[in-house]
């Protein structure tokens, strides 16, 4: 639907209102006080107690008796000390990196696709993606499961083949779960990437077809460069959706077969809420949050970056 | 509306008396007549427990022969609820009476959050209490669930696909029986790769077991020959019939497909009939059902005594209400209803005569002289949770090396059974 | 050619989307014996409202609504207000310590949510807000939030501010001038940012599962939807029921935006 792009950043012809460039105006502080005030009752808060208790023994007997001790580092070292650990942080970022591939090209065809389409064309296919995207995770996974069954489900029946167990094969495994979630995240990439189309003026593509440039190079050339930050902000966000991508994964895999979908959110599930070690289940958590701000750490500093030059 | 008043009126009652939650042991304030009458005892039971009838008529008459107490019995959903248990646990203001499955009662027994009920097992006749809900709600010899129901699993059969075969005795008679069955458009049995429950039995009657204690420590012991043996008749049997392999009997429902009338058996709790003639009302009459048999006809095969325990939060606030409540719940004018109405196995063995009547219950009670129950330790229910067995069986009915992929789930067990509390 | 090669991308597309939703739906339309049957039936041959009965049957299934909407809408609306002030901030003005802010909000979208399940429990609990809807519409508008910011932050820079700076030479004052010029513009952005927090809040079910513990009127929608299994196992049909008519408000709300925002958008939306 309907975000509309950031603008590139316009330097020089921007020009902030005269009540700005007044030193110590109070307004902008005031302005994000409320949302500062709820970032640190309802996040920062929570945050520092969620890392406290990594540093805790804090386990069922604690979170209902209370009396915590500190032990340091100690969860943190046995987690590190971990082979699995390591190997859930790389399956994590395959996870990632495939779906959100799959996502945002897929997404993209399918907005560019929208605003070629005839107008009821067009309705047609945003209300079928806004179904898509409207349909609960638990109905969208319990459906999943149930398309995918061996013996009565639909796929093995459309596809003619018999018997054959998707929820066996570590492999099958994980492409349900990377159709599942592809399904479920394209509505936002490609109704967001569609908004975006909608605001590059017509005129930039008839010049560029004029100059007898193809569909492809018209993308590359004058799309993409419009919609570049548009691009940074659905990726980035997608990226950290699917990283931090859980129900789906729990209630059709649980993490496996063999482990073979356990990524870093069913990893600290499983230790926080299966074995109730809610301590060391903060210390992955904590450890994902660094991981996801490293990886994104490039797009972090072009903002920074961004923000000084405005 | 009226709620909301009361349970601030609980709130500043709490704070009243100093909000600190006081962990002191519960057997201080035991006898003490509580001041004041509890005006609401709230009361958790899982969905599909009881009945709506069933529980509404005994609100009724323990409300009229309790003055000034009000039951609120919340039925609970199946999803999320381990967590939803541990959050009341650790709340300042439990629910004051909660079932919890008797392969979970462990665990939270063991967190220090349930209220010790051992010096009422003589006032509850739990001398008679079923071993497999006794055993688990205890620890270190203290009691803490007491024994609600139990049930056990049978072979739950179409008496129109049957036709005049016997009833068999041994395992051998059992699956031949069932490759006969296993004909035309017909299935002998439909058995889903995950029904962990009825391998438990299959590995029992070898003599093996999920996990052993060693000097002090819990053991998987799936790769044990014994335990192996067990899978491999699980793996026969599970062959004769199109029960898919990575799916356990709950998704999708067996008793649905039990319902379509083209499946021979399926191993359930006799309480599931009553959900295949919701589907099909026409099977009324055409279900039968058998014991388990076991290795030899001279013994029933081993099954899985499944149930539940009642416990009282050490954070509820009406302990000794809380504690009246469990004894109607548990006491022999409830049971006996219950086991009738549910097909259950009543919580004491003296009880069990209620069962005789029905063919499916007198089944049921005939296998559950040779239950048994998982491994009796805090940490089971993680291991439950964790489903590496159900993993375990579908890998190695799909193809995979029943030695190595044991070897692997055993490891897997052992880990979870002794990560500490 | 192109045209239906096009046209048939389309199509494809439509239908692997539509596909998941239309089994849904048609499986709460059927009787639980076809559910299982051993050849699926692409339409119910033999349609019931059974499974609606089962759903709308459930205890406190109006309660429920009630309380979803309350939660929703209010955190929904919380975070709008909050986020318009700040995103006002950050697009229109200058001042120092703007691009940490920023990127706090930016970084505030990781925040590992199920990791803070049991701060956020031991806080509730240790305040009193246990079983309390209002603390349960704090968390959602926390969860929604950082969201709202980001996207009305880029609707914001999408309306050139020399519309208001032209407003204020004729006079208005600058919240006039907001009012008057911007909003108007940024009606569309705002529903669209309120869509994805409505979603978001509507599908909830971790936080509500250990909040409300004992006061059970007090649940939402999620709970009732994950509520038609037992030790049998998943009753699908009643699942399904409950699922079309949970995903209802998300879909009306969607054609609602669509044709408002449809027209909006082109109109307003970046000329610069």
């Amino acid at each position: 639907m309907t975000l509309t792009t950031q603008a590139p950043p316009r330097r020089g012809q921007h020009r902030p209102p005269a009540a700005a460039r007044r030193r110590a105006n109070p307004w902008p502080y005031l302005l994000i006080a409320p949302a500062v005030a709820g970032g640190i009752f309802l996040l920062l808060y929570p945050l520092l107690k969620a890392a406290l208790i990594s540093f805790q023994h804090f386990r069922m007997g604690e979170l209902i008796r209370g009396g915590a001790e500190l032990v340091g580092f100690d969860n943190y070292r046995e987690l590190l000390a971990k082979e699995e650990f390591w190997q859930v942080v790389l399956r994590t970022f395959v996870w990632t990196a495939v779906n959100v591939v799959l996502i945002v090209v897929l997404g993209t065809g399918i907005g560019l696709m929208l605003a070629r389409l005839g107008k009821r064309a067009r309705l047609l296919l945003m209300s079928a993606l806004a179904l898509a995207w409207a349909t609960p995770v638990i109905a969208a996974t319990t459906i999943f499961q149930w398309l995918f069954q061996s013996e009565l489900g639909i796929v093995n029946w459309l596809l003619g083949i018999q018997g054959f167990a998707w929820f066996a094969d570590p492999v099958a495994m994980f492409a349900v779960l990377v159709i599942l979630v592809v399904w479920q995240s394209i509505p936002f990439v490609a109704l967001t990437l569609y908004a975006g189309l909608t605001t590059i003026p017509n005129e930039l593509y008839e010049s560029a077809r004029i100059d007898g440039g193809t569909g492809w190079q018209i993308f590359w050339k004058v799309t993409f460069p419009i919609l570049r930050p548009l691009f940074a902000l659905i990726t980035s966000l997608e990226i950290i959706w699917v990283f931090k991508c859980f129900p789906q994964i729990w209630v059709l895999s649980q993490g496996g077969p063999d482990g073979a979908t356990t990524t870093l959110p069913v990893y600290a599930f499983k230790i926080a809420r299966v074995l109730h070690r809610y301590d060391m289940g903060s210390a992955v958590a904590m450890l994902t949050v660094v991981i996801l701000a490293f990886a994104l750490i490039t797009n972090l500093r072009r903002m920074l970056k961004q923000e000084a030059a405005a | 509306m009226k709620h909301r008043f009361l349970a601030l009126a609980a709130v500043f009652a709490l704070t009243a008396c100093g909000s600190t939650p006081d962990p002191a042991p519960s057997a201080a304030t035991g006898g003490s007549p509580s001041a004041q009458a509890p005006a609401k005892l709230v009361v958790w039971i899982m969905d599909g427990s009881v009945t709506k009838e069933l529980l509404g008529s005994f609100e009724k008459e323990y409300e009229a022969a309790h003055a000034g107490i009000d039951l609120d019995i919340q039925i609970q959903a199946w999803d999320g609820i381990g967590e939803r248990v541990t959050a009341a646990l650790a709340s300042t203001d439990a629910p004051d009476v909660i079932e919890v499955g008797n392969t979970q009662v462990a665990q939270y027994s063991a967190s220090g959050g349930v209220k010790d009920l051992t010096d009422k097992t003589a006032d509850l006749q739990g001398s008679d209490w079923l071993p497999g809900l006794a055993q688990p709600g205890q620890i270190d010899g203290k009691q803490y669930g007491i024994p609600w129901y139990a049930a056990n699993r049978v072979v739950v059969y179409n008496k129109d696909l049957w036709g005049d075969t016997a009833i068999p005795k041994t395992r051998d008679e059992w699956v031949a029986a069932t490759e006969k069955l296993n004909k035309g458009g017909n299935q002998g049995i439909y058995l889903t790769g995950q029904t962990w429950y009825a391998l438990a039995g299959f590995i029992w009657d070898e003599g093996g077991d999920f996990a052993v204690q060693q000097g002090g420590k819990w053991v998987g012991a799936l790769d044990s020959p014994q335990a192996l043996a067990g899978l491999d008749f699980y793996k026969k049997l599970q062959a004769l019939g199109k029960g898919p392999k990575d799916a356990d009997e709950a998704n999708p429902p067996q008793h649905e497909v039990f319902a379509q009338g083209k499946v021979a058996q399926i191993i359930g709790v006799p309480g599931i009939a009553a959900r295949v003639l919701e589907v099909e009302p026409g099977m009324k009459d055409k279900i039968g059902f058998f014991t388990i048999p076991g290795k030899t006809a001279d013994k029933p095969g081993a099954v899985f005594t499944g149930g539940s325990d009642l416990i009282i939060p050490e954070a509820s606030k009406n302990h000794d209400a809380a504690y009246e409540v469990v004894k109607a719940l548990a006491g022999e004018k409830f049971q006996t209803e219950l086991a009738k109405a549910m097909s259950f196995v009543p919580n004491r063995t003296s009880l069990a005569g209620v069962l005789s009547g029905d063919e499916g219950t007198a089944a049921m009670a005939a296998g559950a002289a040779n239950g048994r129950a998982t491994p009796n330790t805090p940490n089971w229910a993680a291991v439950e949770a964790t489903t590496v067995i159900k993993q375990y069986m579908t890998a190695v009915l799909t193809g995979g090396d029943p030695a190595a992929e044991a070897k692997k789930v055993s490891q897997s067990i052992t880990d979870t059974l002794n990560s500490g509390s | 050619m192109r045209r239906v090669a096009l046209n048939t991308a389309a199509a494809v597309t439509f239908v692997v989307m539509i596909f998941p939703v239309y089994w849904m739906v048609i499986t709460a339309f059927k009787p639980t014996k076809d559910i299982q049957a051993e050849t699926p039936s692409l339409f119910p041959l033999s349609p019931t409202l059974q499974h609606f009965e089962t759903a709308m049957g459930a205890e406190g299934f109006w309660r429920f609504w009630a309380n979803s909407l309350l939660v929703t809408a209010g955190a929904v609306l919380l975070a709008l207000i909050v986020a318009l002030l700040a995103a006002f901030a950050v697009s229109r003005m200058r001042w120092r310590g703007k691009g940490p802010f920023i990127v706090a909000v930016f970084a505030a979208q990781m925040a590992p949510w199920e990791a803070l399940l049991v701060p956020m429990f031991i806080i509730a609990r240790d305040t009193d807000l246990l079983d309390s809807l209002l603390m349960l519409t704090g968390v959602y508008f926390m969860i929604t939030l950082p969201f709202t910011i980001v996207t009305l932050r880029g609707f914001l820079q999408a309306i050139p501010a020399d519309l208001e700076e032209a407003a204020l030479v004729d006079g208005c004052t600058r919240a006039v001038a907001f009012r008057r010029i911007v909003f108007p513009l940024l009606a569309p952005g705002l529903m669209a940012t309120s869509l994805f927090g409505f979603i978001t809040a509507w599908n909830e079910f971790a936080f509500v599962n250990v909040l409300i513990i004992k006061d059970q009127a007090n649940r939402t929608l999620p709970v009732w939807l994950s509520s038609f299994r037992d030790v049998f196992g998943t009753d699908w049909g009643a699942t399904m029921a409950a699922a079309t008519m949970f995903a209802l408000p998300a879909l009306v709300l969607f054609l609602f935006l669509q044709r408002r925002v449809g027209a909006g958008m082109t109109a307003g939306a970046v000329k610069g």
